[in-house]
């Protein structure tokens, strides 16, 4: 009796993008509340940003809407079905840019919880209120991005998600009852909702810190699985292009995957198949594949690689000021600066510089004007 | 281009008709194997390959009890070849079938080869290549053989010939990568191009009023099956395969692949009009038709050269005879019940290397290091043991004089001729469409006929069965395989090992068929493997690709469990980089940065809300000392 009213692969797909598309959200949102509506509150700061991240999720769903009804009108007045052709195109080179998206995203919240919260405040004013007009084309570009990331990120991924989310519930809908369709969809969101609104809850009043390392590792989780699911996709439209028009009967069996390209294919745990059901969520969060390509898993471990040296290369940049084989860039000042700090300290000038500096022994003229606000940060 | 019967088949069929009168004799075909270009529909050009420099090949003939001789001498230069004459029981002279490294070695460019044989059975035949999915390219055409005693002799004034076939544009060697190959798992044929009477189009047959035509019929294609029809005319089937049936009036036919018929065709007593005849290619095994695309090839009875030769009218429905229904002319009856049962269910499925495959009871044929007949001479008593020969050569033993039925089960979506060598046999028992497998405890299935149809190649119907007795009288290795030529390229082949003890006594191999063995460097004796030592001992011989891996490998294991370990370790970097405090120089120069804000504020304020302030920093008045 169920299937007549409650499509069980609809219910499974839209809760899945929905999870994804909160889990960016609610980190954002809950980021902002900690940050911007803590003891220093700067409201209308706030209240800016926050309608940035709601702004860009809801455009985003208005743009979703309006690109899948246009697919699913073309297909009943055509009877092409044109997406078909293009949909593992749009959904690997997004799911690329997603992941890029989310992981430089997800560095910087890292990065700015490691300020004390009042630069933070600061740092939110100057991104919002800061001179454009002089810089260079790169430049403007990036600091537009930095004043309206909170837009783009949930913008992005609700495009992405959703995008996803409503062709397939289309699909669906052409072969179950149309009773079958409504009731999964608001279960769905609904379901995703409340997963959204936990996280945001437990984001919000939690130390932020240790909210925002947990939240952080597992966006990038999601931004492993995109980037490694991007290339899958990008391969599986590559064999698509080569068998032509009978994948569609192939089904998901033999034939349906590149044996050449094959690291492993289980008949089982197919995230596509009606909806996925749980392997589908699986293979939102962890990037999971029952047939896994030598593209997928490299990219996968690539990305890893890659974040692992970055932050690595990151911190190092935070200690000595400059990239390893690299002249430093600030001036020199800061650099006797800098070197006097560690050598006071008495501790080794190695990348991984835990312990926290506790105080200027030697203030030079540049510091002098920063008396007032002594230089600590959250590890003390 | 209208292109009227050649009248040479007519002409040596009555030249051998006048030869019997002085007892049988020797028919001695020279054939000089070539590539010649041909352009059959108008449509496209390409090479094919030519008899003495001639395409369409010429028609075999000859008289029942002729001994024929075929001296085949390979200048084709990139192929090897071999010929192979269908429906010819070759009895006693199993070396002489044609079936490369089944019969003999593939005889090698610049080779040469005598087959020699005594032809006992009359009727319609063919002869083609039978080595590498080759005949496709052109090496095929009907091969007749005439009876002095036929049982309807009287009954008809003149014999034509006529083939049928489908037609590809492009070669063998072109298409066949492309349909064997990883990117076509479905295993969808090329579809031809065209379909051809007597290898030509818009074919005119002169004929006169009031006379009965007896017109041998054969199906030469490479895939397509066809519907025949004649308009205005009903045709009197006399004759399939090479056995002589009662008569039986039709419509229309439906040839498959391989196989023949003979019918007679009575013209109308007045010559108002002329009327077309039209072959239809079965496209329901076709993959992906082009737009346009004209399955349909038509030829005209011309009873007057001034009147206009009609366009074919188009028909709703096929309804062609079924062939089960057949009286054969001798009435043999059922055979008894036999001693040796084979069940054989088809499938089709990709191994290892994605390409797709096709199987009897789950084994693809590959061709042995040894061609099995010298395997069968040199391997003693060993020979009765099916293993010598290899298992992918799909060998069944069979002994001498036992009645031996064979049930196929069709477990894929598409039609199969499938065609035995050396025997016709009896059809006792075929389904329709979807009967699912053959069932002999099912009472309804098992009524077979008093007087089964007999033939050598017959049609089995999709996710159906197809049940047939044959007598193992006549010593010999005999392969049994879909007559689709690609599903043949994809190994459904099975091989019959008829009386290999019997065929030892009896069988010399001529030093000719060794020769073209050295030749190519194809050893002739031992195993499937080629061991003469321990026949047993099958290690070396052909195999096909393994199997799809079925789950995780250690290949895919160690990627899953390395793909995990590198999250985690990301995972650790990223809790480490969330933990630890800003680092020395990015504190100093983040403080430099709020420096620098606070100055800006202070010369230019911008943050119009009120609260915002209470938190800016009292502005700096020494900003011009900052450095």
């Amino acid at each position: 009796m169920t299937v007549n009213v409650f499509a069980v692969p609809v219910f499974f797909v839209v809760f899945r993008e929905t999870l994804e598309t909160v889990v960016v959200m609610s980190v954002l949102l809950a980021f902002l509340k900690q940050t911007l509506d803590g003891p220093n509150r700067d409201l209308p700061t706030y209240k800016k940003l926050v309608r940035q991240v709601w702004l860009g999720t809801l455009i985003g769903f208005g743009i979703v809407m309006v690109i899948g009804g246009a697919i699913i009108g073309v297909f009943y007045r055509f009877g092409k079905n044109k997406w078909a052709k293009a949909e593992y195109i749009w959904e690997g080179s997004f799911a690329i840019f997603a992941s890029i998206l989310i992981t430089l995203v997800g560095a910087a919240l890292l990065r700015v919880a490691k300020m004390q919260e009042k630069w933070r405040v600061k740092l939110a004013k100057q991104v919002e209120y800061g001179p454009m007009a002089k810089l260079g084309c790169w430049a403007a570009f990036g600091l537009w991005c930095e004043k309206y990331a909170m837009f783009v990120v949930p913008f992005v991924t609700v495009l992405r998600e959703g995008l996803e989310g409503v062709v397939f519930v289309a699909g669906v809908s052409f072969s179950v009852p149309a009773t079958a369709v409504p009731i999964p969809v608001v279960m769905g969101l609904v379901a995703g909702s409340v997963v959204g609104y936990l996280i945001y809850k437990g984001g919000a009043s939690s130390r932020l810190q240790l909210f925002l390392v947990v939240s952080t590792c597992f966006l990038y989780l999601v931004a492993a699985s995109l980037f490694s699911r991007g290339v899958w996709y990008l391969e599986a439209n590559k064999w698509n292009q080569i068998v032509g028009s009978d994948a569609a009967e192939l089904g998901a069996g033999a034939g349906s995957y590149d044996i050449d390209q094959s690291v492993w294919h289980v008949n089982f745990g197919n995230p596509e198949i009606n909806g996925g059901g749980g392997w589908g969520i699986f293979n939102a969060i962890l990037g999971w594949q029952n047939s896994a390509t030598y593209g997928s898993v490299i990219s996968y471990n690539l990305y890893w690689l890659s974040v692992i040296i970055g932050f690595l290369l990151l911190r190092y940049h935070e200690n000595t000021g400059h990239l390893p084989f690299m002249k430093s860039k600030t001036p020199d000042h800061q650099k006797v600066e800098v070197s006097s700090v560690e050598n006071a300290s008495g501790t080794s000038s190695g990348i991984f510089d835990t312990r926290g500096i506790s105080s200027q022994t030697d203030p030079e003229k540049a510091i002098a004007t920063v008396q007032a606000l002594p230089a600590r940060t959250n590890s003390e | 281009m209208a292109l009227s019967l050649s009248f040479f088949p007519i002409f040596s069929v009555l030249l051998l008709a006048l030869s019997h009168i002085a007892g049988a004799a020797t028919v001695i075909y020279d054939f000089n194997i070539t590539w010649v270009r041909a352009n059959p529909d108008g449509q496209s050009e390409r090479p094919t390959i030519g008899i003495n420099g001639h395409w369409p090949l010429p028609v075999m003939t000859a008289t029942i009890n002729d001994t024929v001789v075929v001296n085949v001498n390979n200048q084709l230069r990139n192929q090897t070849t071999t010929l192979h004459f269908h429906g010819m029981f070759q009895n006693g002279t199993t070396d002489m079938d044609g079936a490369a490294q089944v019969s003999q070695c593939g005889i090698e460019p610049g080779s040469q080869f005598t087959y020699n044989f005594t032809v006992k059975q009359a009727g319609t035949y063919w002869y083609h290549s039978h080595s590498s999915g080759q005949y496709p390219d052109g090496l095929r055409a009907p091969f007749i053989v005439s009876d002095p005693d036929h049982p309807y002799k009287d009954q008809f004034d003149e014999e034509l010939v006529l083939s049928v076939s489908d037609w590809y544009h492009q070669e063998m060697q072109v298409l066949f990568p492309k349909f064997m190959s990883k990117a076509n798992p479905t295993g969808g044929e090329p579809v031809p191009q065209a379909a051809l009477f007597n290898d030509t189009q818009n074919l005119t047959v002169a004929v006169r009023p009031g006379k009965t035509y007896l017109f041998h019929v054969a199906n030469v294609a490479a895939f397509a099956a066809q519907y025949i029809w004649f308009e205005g005319h009903n045709v009197t089937i006399i004759e399939v395969d090479g056995v002589y049936t009662e008569k039986a009036e039709a419509e229309m036919i439906y040839l498959s692949a391989g196989q023949r018929c003979s019918f007679m065709v009575t013209t109308k007593n007045e010559t108002s009009t002329n009327y077309a005849f039209v072959g239809s290619m079965d496209t329901k095994l076709f993959d992906k038709v082009p737009k346009g695309f004209n399955n349909n090839v038509t030829g005209w009875l011309v009873y007057g050269n001034d009147k206009a030769l009609p366009t074919p009218v188009l028909v709703n429905k096929f309804n062609d005879l079924d062939d089960f229904g057949l009286v054969p002319y001798d009435k043999k009856p059922l055979l008894p019940e036999p001693d040796q049962i084979i069940t054989l269910d088809v499938t089709m499925g990709a191994l290892g290397d994605g390409k797709p495959y096709a199987f009897f009871q789950n084994i693809t044929y590959v061709y042995q290091k040894v061609p099995t007949i010298y395997t069968v001479m040199t391997t003693g008593e060993d020979a009765t043991n099916p293993m010598v020969y290899g298992e992918f050569s799909n060998s069944f033993v069979l002994g001498h004089n036992q009645i031996i039925q064979i049930v196929v089960n069709n477990h894929d979506a598409g039609k199969h001729p499938f065609h035995l060598h050396g025997h016709n046999f009896q059809t006792v028992a075929r389904s329709g469409e979807e009967a699912g497998d053959f069932d002999s405890s099912n009472s309804s299935q098992i009524n077979y006929p008093a007087i089964p149809m007999r033939r050598d190649t017959v049609v089995l119907n999709r996710n159906g069965y197809l049940v047939f007795r044959f007598a193992a009288d006549n010593p010999g290795v005999w392969l049994f395989h879909c007559h689709i030529e690609w599903h043949m390229s994809q190994g459904l082949i099975a091989t019959m090992v008829e009386a290999p003890l019997e065929i030892q006594k009896s069988l010399t191999i001529p030093q000719n068929h060794l020769d073209a063995c050295k030749a190519a460097n194809v050893p002739t004796a031992g195993n499937a493997a080629g061991n003469t030592v321990n026949v047993l001992d099958l290690t070396g011989a052909n195999a096909p690709p393994k199997p799809l891996p079925a789950g995780f490998t250690a290949r895919g294991i160690v990627a899953l469990v390395f793909s995990c370990i590198s999250a985690l370790a990301g995972l650790a970097v990223i809790a480490w980089y969330g933990s630890v405090d800003m680092g020395a120089a990015s504190k100093v120069a983040e403080e430099r940065r709020i420096a620098e804000m606070n100055q800006r504020e202070s010369r230019d304020p911008v943050t119009p809300v009120t609260q915002a302030t209470a938190l800016v920093e009292l502005p700096e008045r020494s900003t011009q000392t900052a450095r």
